[in-house]
């Protein structure tokens, strides 16, 4: 019993180690983002304007925001706008990335050098540079693809491709699913190689046909890859900012609203910090669903 | 897929004749340097290299500290609360930037940080920490622990032997960690367009969004400068490369 506690004891004293070793990392962590996340509950429930910043502390309204917001037929059109063109570029940059995968392994191995090359050079383009060479592109004078379209015989002289929205989400959702492709199709590359060969070399004596390799041995090992790669897209491709700032030059019309840029406005542009607070609130909780199933898997990783 | 960058490289060596034409040509007929020279003498130019300098250089140098510390406890130690704190490090990685904005810069307009590179580089620390973090204890895991201990057993302390055994044995992993939180520290822009209001603290990003105004945008100079703000990514990257895409799926295959 004594020995018991003596033991306990000791094994707190060469406990304190850990504590001293993580405690910079917790406390710049709790500064910069687990006291925001706190903030921004706080904010979403207070009004918090011009006249709330001077005076240094935002009014309690209870669930004021809240209910402003879902009652906007606004938030509910911007919801599923930010939805649908979430779900393109996801769909788009893991489906195209996939196949690049899948190519990358049957090819001759000059040109998977060739085009793995090609992948990290688009993969070290610093997001502001993809973005400008991209509108460079679709410029309205001088853009290169307005050249070609014009030279294959359809006259469109200068065109503005942001006039009509849904040709602007286009490219700009193509400029982000872009530049997530070389991450996404080297992971699945790094995945597929590791599928063992020795263990489809035995399934084919073993008289297995290429779809029963694939469904029993190939797709187990894959899916925890691809599902992983959904949940990042879905994480970085519903919170995208700067591309469609960037694109209609700070100043995006309504039509351009995105839940990010939604809430960036309504904020920043008029000052009602709580309703901002609010709207962001919203979009942590709508990717908490999604990303469970990623943060159990990783946390299976962290307890090995 | 590479035509972008091969455009973006090309129109930068355009003389202005062949960039304001209405029939651009895919490969080019002249060569100048004249954007180059138009893109490093616009105004803003030095200060904005400093600036993503000075940023990147303590954003890599603190966090890899700090990092260090704490992926040392999480993968060598046994404590109580370990579970949470590695939860907490995958959760707030999660936290989309986007929604972060509003308490963030309220936070740092009450330290009187906006406006200054020192909130931006307190930002930049934070935002990669939990990547960085992650990744070194993945390294150390791959290290055995029977080197430290053999050394324990020869008499070294645990300084010791972490210094001496352990730290130069992690070298190639914390170069690789550091040229990631170079590359997201250099390319990060949200943030500092938030933060940094003035132009005298633009960093390379701002700089690069400032070359559309009122009046257009100045294509050929603008393609220079992004080809500037790509090289250092470029090497960087070329060096790291599979070591980050395998780091991240590794565990994931193995299940």
């Amino acid at each position: 019993m004594s020995l018991g506690v003596v033991g306990q004891s000791v094994a707190r004293k060469t406990n304190i180690w850990p504590y001293l070793l993580i405690a910079p990392s917790f406390v710049a962590l709790g500064l910069i983002l687990g006291f925001p996340v706190y903030k921004l509950i706080t904010l979403s429930f207070e009004r918090y304007g011009l006249t709330e910043i001077i005076a240094g502390a935002g009014v309690f309204v209870g669930l004021g925001n809240y209910r402003e917001i879902l009652w906007d037929p606004q938030f509910w059109l911007i919801l599923r706008r930010t939805i649908f063109f979430t779900a393109g570029m996801v769909s788009v940059s893991i489906l195209v990335g996939g196949l690049l995968a899948h190519l990358m392994i049957k090819m001759h191995p000059v040109i998977r050098r060739i085009l793995n090359a090609i992948l990290i050079l688009v993969w070290a383009m610093p997001q502001l540079v993809s973005i400008s060479v991209w509108r460079w592109m679709f410029s309205f004078d001088f853009s290169i693809v307005t050249a070609t379209i014009n030279s294959l015989g359809f006259e469109m002289d200068n065109h503005n491709y942001f006039v009509n929205t849904f040709s602007g989400f286009m490219i700009i959702g193509g400029c982000v699913a872009w530049g997530a492709l070389p991450f996404i199709s080297i992971s699945i590359y790094a995945a597929l190689t590791q599928v063992p060969k020795d263990l489809i070399e035995a399934a084919e004596i073993d008289g297995a046909n290429s779809r029963q390799v694939f469904r029993n041995i190939t797709f187990p090992i894959l899916l925890p890859v691809y599902i992983i790669l959904i949940s990042l897209s879905i994480i970085w491709d519903f919170q995208v900012f700067s591309h469609i700032w960037i694109f209609l030059e700070s100043r995006p019309s309504a039509d351009y609203y995105t839940m990010a840029i939604y809430a960036f406005q309504k904020s920043f542009g008029l000052s009602e910090y709580g309703k901002g607070a609010a709207i962001s609130l919203v979009m942590i909780l709508a990717l908490v669903g999604v990303t469970g199933y990623y943060l159990r898997q990783m946390m299976r990783m962290g307890d090995e | 897929m590479g035509f972008p960058v091969y455009w973006m490289v090309t129109t930068s060596f355009k003389p202005k004749g062949d960039i304001l034409s209405t029939n651009p040509t895919i490969i080019p007929r002249s060569f100048s340097f004249n954007n180059y020279v138009e893109a490093v003498t616009k105004e803003g130019f030095l200060r904005a290299l400093i600036n993503s300098v000075i940023v990147v250089f303590f954003t890599v140098i603190i966090s890899l500290f700090v990092a260090l510390f704490a992926s040392i406890a999480v993968a060598r130690m046994k404590f109580r609360g370990k579970r949470t704190y590695v939860a907490s490090i995958l959760l707030v990685q999660m936290l989309p930037l986007a929604a972060l904005l509003i308490p963030l810069y309220l936070l740092l307009s009450k330290l009187n940080l906006t406006d200054k590179l020192a909130g931006v580089i307190l930002t930049y620390i934070a935002f990669v920490l939990p990547f960085v973090i992650w990744t070194l204890r993945g390294f150390l895991m791959n290290i055995p622990v029977e080197l430290e201990e053999a050394a324990l057993v020869d008499g070294c302390t645990r300084p010791q032997a972490y210094r001496r055994v352990l730290f130069p044995l992690m070298a190639p992993g914390l170069v690789a960690t550091a040229i990631f939180a170079f590359i997201q520290a250099w390319n990060e822009f949200l943030l500092a367009y938030i933060l940094l209001s003035s132009q005298d603290n633009a960093t390379m990003p701002i700089w690069l969004a400032g070359f559309t105004n009122r009046f257009g945008t100045d294509w050929g100079p603008l393609m220079a400068a992004s080809t500037i703000t790509a090289i250092p990514v470029v090497i960087f990257f070329s060096l790291i490369q599979d070591r980050i895409a395998t780091g991240i799926t590794a565990g994931a295959v193995k299940g």
